[in-house]
């Protein structure tokens, strides 16, 4: 086994771990019947770990070590990492939204089975019902999960407006002015579209990867 | 002879009877014959895989038929391009765009700043780069028509309205900002210094488009090695100029989004000139009489 094959499939076997700690913490609170933010007390920080971490498959993906887009992977990480790090996080009214226990508990759901995909294709010896399973609950977790970062990022506006984070204000010797509010409601604006992108690449791949292979070498994707 | 048009899918759309040794060229008007949605600039041939090729070798209408080793009976994929435009129509437009929308800013700063109390003369920097703003996309529209040469024809026509947001996008940013009512000048002697040098650079980006469409003759369509001027040193050295101009620009205005816009416009012209040094590189290989492609810096020495 190559060096760069072990190396993924350690990578990919640590964030499923991590993923499915995430989904066990969530589980168990809500078996338990915690309020929203007991669960994200509880799953929240794990989550922080696995995506911070999660910044490498972009460079990864730069430096070749896997077939995809760095530019895709950063925005991807970017685009969580914002609802994560930037809004659920410092916003502490967030914390007992239920938008925050769905998004926790839609991406733990998707990741818990991507990531052994992964691990297990790096390996070359994944079982074909993961591989179902990875193109096939994307369809109802995807769109459930960016109900919730969208809806996350609304309930967020008001203190937006009026904490004004990561902002910059003219005039400064920048001559730039920044406002994180607006920022974000035109990220809203976008979320559908930049969303379909990824979800209809998603069906377009699923119906290259389950569909019965060709005997001959297909080529790769 | 007659060759079988199919499509990408495997099914067959048409068969054409035309010389072997006729242009591609005459391949597409016959095609557009029998396919009057599909004007030739939108078609494109390509022969079918070869085993291991991730596309087929693309048609050049130059080029005959022949030339390509098809007989009677031979196959060709058919591609719809889409509905195209003329390099020169999506130039004009997208340079026309930040010549009337970057001065809006300056002349009419009470219908552009609402609510806000202009001062009522603009610093020495606003005026000198609205001045250079303006001159840079006058020259940028004159070189499409009187300088530039394209190699191709046509563009898909979704790229007019992709290339413009870019460019009117960028133009309406760094434009609002730069000509603020609250806009901080930076030191005057220092941005004036700035801007010559940013006028140097686009004389030494004027030259260089000369260089480039001076290297064929026309009828040519071969690659040719750029030479004389910074183009000894570097492959694209009119990008070199190009983002030089804008960097020295940001400088002059000390705003952070002519900064964003000069890294912007750099990333794709570092994009473009990899792959043009790429393939200068792998065809001038210096066998069989070819000359080897020298040595030189990419983009942007010291650094690629």
């Amino acid at each position: 086994m190559r060096i760069s094959q072990a190396y993924l499939a350690l990578y990919n076997a640590l964030q499923a771990c991590g993923w499915a700690l995430v989904l066990a913490n969530l589980l168990y609170g809500i078996l338990r019947k915690d309020l929203p933010e007991q669960l994200y007390a509880a799953a929240g920080p794990i989550t922080n770990v696995v995506q911070g971490a999660s910044l490498l498959e972009t460079v990864h993906a730069a430096i070749g070590l896997v077939p995809s887009s760095p530019l895709m992977s950063l925005m991807q990480w970017m685009g969580r990492s914002n609802v994560l790090f930037l809004i659920l996080g410092p916003i502490s009214q967030l914390h007992s939204s239920w938008w925050s226990v769905l998004m926790l508990a839609t991406w733990a759901l998707a990741e818990v089975i991507r990531y052994p995909q992964y691990a297990l294709s790096s390996l070359g010896s994944c079982p074909a019902w993961l591989t179902w399973l990875r193109y096939t609950m994307f369809i109802p977790l995807y769109p459930a999960g960016v109900v919730a970062e969208m809806g996350l990022m609304v309930a967020a506006l008001p203190d937006l407006a009026e904490r004004k984070p990561y902002s910059l204000e003219l005039p400064n010797p920048y001559n730039w002015a920044f406002s994180y509010h607006r920022f974000i409601q035109v990220v809203l604006a976008l979320y559908p579209f930049l969303w379909w992108q990824l979800y209809s690449s998603l069906l377009r791949a699923r119906s290259k990867k389950l569909a019965p292979q060709p005997p001959k070498a297909s080529k790769s994707q | 002879m007659k060759l079988e048009v199919v499509s990408r899918s495997g099914q067959t759309i048409a068969t054409l009877d035309v010389n072997p040794e006729a242009p591609v060229s005459e391949l597409k008007r016959k095609f557009y014959g029998i396919k009057r949605k599909y004007y030739p600039s939108r078609q494109r041939f390509t022969l079918p895989l070869k085993p291991g090729e991730k596309r087929g070798t693309v048609l050049d209408d130059s080029k005959s038929l022949s030339h390509y080793g098809l007989g009677d009976g031979g196959k060709v994929e058919f591609k719809d391009l889409g509905p195209q435009i003329g390099y020169s129509t999506v130039f004009f437009w997208e340079y026309f765009g930040p010549l009337v929308v970057y001065p809006l800013f300056f002349f009419f700063p009470k219908y552009l700043y609402p609510h806000l109390e202009a001062p009522k003369q603009h610093h020495l920097v606003q005026k000198l780069a609205v001045a250079y703003w303006s001159f840079h996309y006058a020259k940028r529209i004159v070189e499409t028509f009187t300088v530039h040469k394209f190699g191709h024809a046509t563009m898909p026509i979704f790229n007019l309205f992709k290339n413009c947001a870019y460019y009117w996008g960028y133009a309406a940013y760094v434009s609002y900002f730069v000509n603020h009512p609250k806009y901080t000048p930076p030191n005057e002697k220092a941005s004036l210094a700035c801007l010559g040098l940013a006028l140097l650079m686009q004389l030494g980006n004027l030259r260089s488009h000369i260089i480039l469409s001076n290297l064929r003759k026309p009828g040519e369509k071969d690659y040719k090695i750029p030479r004389g001027f910074l183009f000894n040193n570097v492959t694209c050295a009119n990008y070199t100029f190009e983002i030089w101009g804008w960097l020295l620009y940001s400088a002059a205005v000390q705003s952070i989004p002519a900064y964003l816009f000069a890294i912007t416009g750099a990333l794709q012209m570092t994009q473009w000139a990899i792959a043009k040094h790429k393939r200068l590189v792998k065809t001038f290989d210096g066998r069989d009489g070819r000359p080897k492609y020298p040595r030189r810096w990419i983009i942007f020495p010291p650094f690629l």
